[in-house]
Parts: C-alpha cells; structure tokens; sequence
C-alpha cells in the first residue's frame, strides 16, 4: 500500500472481495507464463527422467530390447547377491567419513587465517578458492594421478626421503585417500562460507572474552565455534551429500575402472558402468533410488543431530 | 540462516538432480551424423587398435578416398574398453558409425537389436565380394540367417616371449606341444635371474594370466571344458576356476608372475602389459596384437603356440574381429564399397598386412603371405603351423553376458592378486555373477 493512498472506508473493504484473494488471481496468470520454461525443465528434464527411472528399477533393460518387468529382483540382488555392490558402498562410506571433516577443517583453517588478514585480502582469498573452480574437471584429476602414480611427483618426494610407497594409486588400500585428497584441496567453495559466518560473529563477544580473560583457543571454542555452528552444519550437510555423490575424480584417477582392486569403486563409479558398461540400465536405476533414499536418511539424520551442537544466535540467552 | 526445512528440500532436489547428471552426460556422446554436401558424401569409420593398425587403416582408407573422390571418411579409434563402452552407447541410441569394427561378442547384441545393417542384398548384388572367403569364418557374421558382419580377420591366440632371455635362462625355444607347466618351469628360470625392468621393477618370467578371460578359455579347453555349455549355462565349475586362479596366484606368490600393481595396469593396449612395459619376458596375447611387441622390445620377441595340457590343445580359430555397417547410415551402398574395399582390395590388403592377423580373404592372405617380412611374416606363418598341428574346434559364440563377465574375470582376480581375497572365494563370487548374467 502506497503512502498516499487513502485507506479505503472499513465497510466497503468488509464487503468487497478480499483484496489478497483478488491480487493472487491476477498475479497467477502471468506469473505462470513466465514460469513455464522453469517449469518445463522441471518436468521434463528432471521429474519425467525421474519416474521413468524409478518404473526402470523393476525392469531389466539393457538399452537394446524393451524393459521386462522383474518386480524387486534388482533390489534383492543388490542387496543380497551382489558382494560388489556392498564393496562399492564400504568405498563410499569410508570415502565420506575421511573427505568431509578433512576438508571442512581445512577451509575452517584457511578462513580463520584470512578473515584476519589486512594485505593482499582478496589475492588470498582468489588463490585459495581458485582450486575449487578448477575442482570438477577431468584434467585436474588426471594430474592428481599423475603427482600419485608409481614414479609420480609424490612417491619420488617420499622416495627420496626413504618413504617408498610406489604409489599411490596402484595400491588399493591408498587409492582412496588420493581421491579424498584432492576432494580436500577444493576447500574453496565451504572457505567462502565459512568467511562470510565468521564476518557475521559480533566483535563485542570477542572483547567481552577478552576482558574475561579467555585467551585464543579459548575464544575460537567458546565463541567462534558456537556462532559458527550454523554455518558448519550447513556446510557439513552440502559436503556430506556431495561426497556421497563423488565420481569425476575416481573415474580418472582409476582410469575408468574403480581399480585397483575395485578399492575406488565408488557408488556412482558402480552405478556408471553397471548402466554404461554393462548395460544393466535396471539395475543402474534402483542404484540410483537407493543412494537417493540413504542420502536422504543421512541427511535427515544430520538434521536431528543438529539440534543437540547447532546454536542460533537468535534462539539462544 | 535459512530454516532448515527449506535447506533440505534444496538440499535433496540438488541431490537428485545431480544424481542423474552422469546419466545425462553419457547420452551426448555421439561420433554425428554424416552428411552429404555438394554431392559429397561423408563416412564415418571407427576400429580398436594400436596405433601400427591406426596408420596402415588410415593409409588404406586414404586410398580408398583416393579411388573415390567423392567419398570422404571420418576415422576414429581408441583401445578396446574405451571402444566397446562407447560403441555400446552408440548403439543404444541407434548412432552407430557408418563403418564399425566388431568384437566376435557384440555380434548377438548388436545383430539382435537391429542396430546393424544387413548387409546381404550388397553381397548379392556384387558390391560386396565374398567368394574367396573361408565359408565357415563368413558365417561367423550371421545372426539369424542373415549376414550382419563380415570377418576382418582369422586369428589364434599365442604366447609371446623374448628369445633373447629365454636363451639366458636356458630355456628351450617352446615347441607346439609344450605343457603349461613348462610354462610354469621356464618362468620360474627366468625369474631365479633376478633381472630389473626400468625404474628398478623386478623383471619375472611370465605375465600373471589370471586376470586374463582368453587364457582361462585356452587352459579350460586344455583340460576338455568349455567357457559356456550354453546360453544361459557355464561350461565349467567353481572348482575349475578355483584351480586355475590357485596355480596363478602360487606363481604369483613364487615371483614367478607380475605383482598386483603390474598386472592391474593391463589394460586393452599392449604398452600397458608387463611385457610391453619390459618387466615381464613373456605374455599371453592374440596374434594381431602380437605385433605391437617387436616395436617395443626388439626383434627376439617371438610367438609360440599356447601351452597344452598333456598335449591337448586348448587355442582355436576364430574371426578377430567383424566389420559391420550402422542400420541407420545415411549411405549404406557407399559403407558397403567402404566393407568391400578393405576386405578386398590387393592394395589394400597390402598397406593392412596382418595388423587384424590373417585377412578372410585367401586370395589376399596368399599374396600378402609372400611378400611379408619379419613380425608379419611371423604371425601369418604361426597361423599356417598352428591349422597344420590341429585346434580344436571353435566354441559357440558367446553369449550376451560375456562383455560384463570378461571385465569381472579381470577384477575378482585383481583382488587375488592383491592377497584380498582367496582364490575360492574370488571363484564363487565369479559364478554367482555369471549365472545372474546369463539367466
């Protein structure tokens, strides 16, 4: 309502049609219009693909004959049959458990030493989010291989110092942490947020400690970490579904196979080639479903955690 | 802060947008359409193989366009699992190239489903010459009476080893008829040397074979089993397997294979093999690719028949691989000379050599046979002892499931060889794949 309008008289307003209800109408129409593109992409190049691969889930389709209904069977042998499937989810799990709080304290880390910084503030903070710009591409994976295989830049730094590994990524018991390495060195993306909560935490809290005489490590526990808690979690529920989801980086590194030894068969990397290689698309798409639904119980289980270490400011004192 | 309810509901729409994002990803992929501008027509043309076979095939299809100018050919190659794969999502989306190089195992699938021309009606109308084919090797490219595929070439399997250390080892020249525990012998002589290969890699005698689906077949055929009794059906026992994979990883255990880390290197191309990577002095190979090793390691490099058991044969014939038109090509007549010119052609037998082992067409092989020297010589006079000294014959083509089975063969027995997993063990999670495969 504009300031120099004239509030309509209270009984005219009683008896005409109730202005929200009016606005809404004619707001829909329009609106829906404009909508119709974002709406179009919705259905057909997420929702339609969707159902269709749920239907694709209780069928065995190997892309060159029709699906052929086979009710729970790929459900049952994934989760009873398949001792790959249970490899690939062990992978994954342990992949998540290492890579997520690795990388969070590293951009934890780096955004406490920047949010500081007086010189050079944005140079920094370019250069150590440049990583994560570069993170999704198949290149920098492959020179990740490159730095880790047997001869690579890694294993002769080791080497000359006596370490011999010879290398890592032919080693199925260290395949894993090369890929949850160079998921860390992309700390960029949660730097960035974890710099604008710290901009956000009240200096006055910090003087008060100070004059209550909390020293450092005292002040970054007691009031950085509390503030900062919604920002972590939020951080910690973005990496925890993303890392669940990590395939770009095991594909390369393994060369396409998960190798060695199945040790970086990630879920996905399963998934992709028991659609794409194997042309079991069934099979691929309760895959799918299911990594949909764990995520979701994950993700749901970190939110009911929360409550217990997650402080709003503006529920607390 | 958002409230959280919101963030999840983002939180998961993201997951599962992102989770198909791959799958999306696969279905780009494609070589295009070929095109006719201006009169001109456009061929696409895509083979696995090294890169000797990518020069002479290139070379021969530089001549073909020579012969016809208004055909022009798209090439492209890549080793064979990353061919296979690619080649699989093509022909899904009924995308094939115009001019595709088969495996013997894809024939069934990619017959069956429609995505390959026939090409008969060419071969009765002339454009595609067949009588001097063998009319067994021809029938390998039929499916369901009517001819998809033309073979490219005649193949067997062999052992290639390095004359060279064999001498230094005193190991004899193998003879048709050696057994695989003398195979077993000579590598044990030749390891007890303690050579190094580059980088200090300890150099043994033998490739480990247990990753290897082929040199299963052989050993199982050896011993008087099949591969597959059937479709459906394997034609061995977990116990068979079990045995198999108990010799390898006791050689393995011995020093007398490559480690884990080698043989998980192996992939499609022979660069990647201990032998091509000069810490192995012999490997289990088909003959075609038996000629990418010579240029690699020098010419002492020679190839001997597969070990028997007792003296029964275990290595057969079969088409190394097909060559096939995409039912969707634009210009099935122009693909059809393409077919023609490759398998028929004098020049271009001659620029081809044996770079796909010993061509069907015997006119061709004879000729070729005369003039061809060292390695190539090789190899087409190993084929000419191998028919002499008797194979057994061919198995039925394999079924369907068998492209998945040949990558799991290889992964069940990295785990071995990596000491995760006992041979058993690795056997009976093999079989139980196999049988979802196949039923």
């Amino acid at each position: 309502m504009t300031t120099t309008a004239t509030p309509p008289p209270r009984t005219a307003r009683a008896t005409a049609t109730p202005p929200e209800q009016r606005k809404r109408g004619q707001r829909g129409g329009p609106a829906y219009i404009f909508l119709t593109p974002w709406i179009l992409g919705v259905v057909l190049l997420t929702l339609a693909p969707m159902a269709v691969s749920l239907y694709l889930s209780f069928t065995d389709y190997n892309l060159f004959d029709p699906p052929k209904w086979v009710g729970l069977r790929n459900y049952s042998d994934m989760f009873t049959a398949d001792p790959r499937y249970w490899r690939s989810v062990g992978t994954t799990l342990l992949y998540v458990v290492v890579a997520v709080p690795l990388k969070l304290a590293i951009a934890l880390g780096v955004a406490l030493l920047l949010s500081n910084t007086r010189k050079a503030k944005g140079f920094y903070r370019s250069a150590f989010y440049a990583p994560s710009l570069l993170g999704a591409s198949m290149a920098v994976a492959l020179v990740w291989r490159a730095l880790y295989n047997d001869g690579g830049t890694v294993d002769e730094l080791l080497s000359s110092i006596g370490i011999h590994t010879g290398g890592w990524v032919s080693d199925p018991h260290l395949a894993v942490f090369v890929v949850a390495l160079l998921s860390a060195w992309q700390f960029g993306a949660p730097m960035v947020i974890f710099l604008a909560g710290l901009q956000q935490i009240p200096a006055d809290l910090y003087e008060a400690a100070a004059l209550d005489g909390a020293g450092r490590w005292r002040r970054f526990v007691s009031v950085t970490l509390p503030m900062l808690s919604p920002v972590v979690f939020f951080n910690l529920v973005l990496e925890t579904i993303q890392s669940f989801q990590v395939f770009t980086p095991a594909f390369a590194i393994s060369g396409g196979n998960g190798g060695p030894a199945d040790s970086t068969e990630f879920y996905t990397l399963y998934l992709y080639e028991r659609g794409f290689t194997a042309s079991h698309m069934g099979y691929a798409s309760a895959m799918a479903w299911v990594l949909l639904l764990a995520i979701g119980a994950v993700t749901l289980v970190l939110f009911r955690t929360s409550r217990s270490w997650v402080f709003y400011a503006n529920e607390g004192a | 802060m958002t409230p959280p309810s919101f963030r999840r509901r983002a939180v998961l729409g993201a997951a599962a947008g992102a989770l198909f994002a791959p799958l999306l990803a696969g279905c780009s992929d494609g070589d295009g359409a070929s095109t006719a501008a201006g009169g001109k027509v456009t061929l696409t043309f895509a083979w696995w193989g090294n890169d000797d076979r990518a020069q002479r095939t290139n070379a021969a299809v530089a001549l073909f366009e020579k012969r016809h100018p208004n055909i022009t050919v798209r090439t492209s190659f890549a080793g064979y699992p990353a061919y296979v794969q690619k080649l699989a999502t093509q022909a899904a989306g009924g995308d094939l190239p115009d001019v595709a190089q088969l495996d013997y195992r894809q024939i069934s699938q990619y017959a069956g489903s429609g995505t390959l021309l026939d090409l008969g009606p060419y071969v009765k109308n002339g454009t595609l010459q067949t009588a001097d084919f063998d009319k067994s090797l021809t029938r390998t490219g039929v499916y369901d009476g009517k001819q998809y595929a033309l073979p490219m070439g005649k193949g067997t399997t062999g052992i290639v080893y390095d004359a060279t250390v064999f001498k230094k080892a005193g190991v004899a020249t193998p003879q048709p008829g050696w057994a695989w525990d003398d195979w077993a012998e000579a590598g044990k002589k030749i390891s007890a040397l303690g050579m190094k290969g580059p980088n200090g890699h300890t150099y043994t005698g033998l490739s480990d074979l247990g990753v290897n689906e082929d040199a299963f077949e052989t050993w199982l055929r050896s011993r008087g089993k099949e591969l597959y009794a059937s479709e459906h059906r394997l034609g061995f026992t977990t116990d068979d397997l079990t045995d198999f994979w108990t010799f390898t990883d006791r050689l393995r255990r011995a020093g007398v294979v490559s480690q884990a880390r080698d043989t998980a290197q192996i992939g499609g191309a022979v660069e990647d093999t201990p032998m091509g990577r000069g810490i192995a002095a012999t490997d289990f190979n088909w003959d075609a690719p038996f000629l990418g090793y010579p240029p690699l390691l020098g010419d002492q490099v020679h190839f001997a028949p597969v070990p028997t058991t007792d003296g029964k044969v275990g290595q057969y014939f079969k088409p190394t691989m097909l060559i096939g038109a995409g039912a969707g090509t634009q210009h099935p007549k122009e693909a059809a000379e393409l077919i023609d010119f490759l398998l028929n052609d004098a020049a271009a037998g001659k620029i081809l050599g044996v770079t796909r082992s010993t061509p069907p067409n015997e006119k061709i092989a004879e000729s070729i046979g005369k003039t061809l020297t060292g390695p190539e010589k090789e190899v087409y006079d190993y084929g000419r002892t191998i028919a002499a000294h008797g194979t057994g014959a061919p198995p039925m083509a394999p079924p369907r499931g068998d492209v998945v089975l040949q990558v799991s063969f290889q992964r069940d027995y990295q785990r071995v060889s990596y000491g995760m997993e006992s041979p058993r063990g690795a056997a009976e999670e093999y079989v139980a794949e196999a049988k979802r495969e196949l039923r």
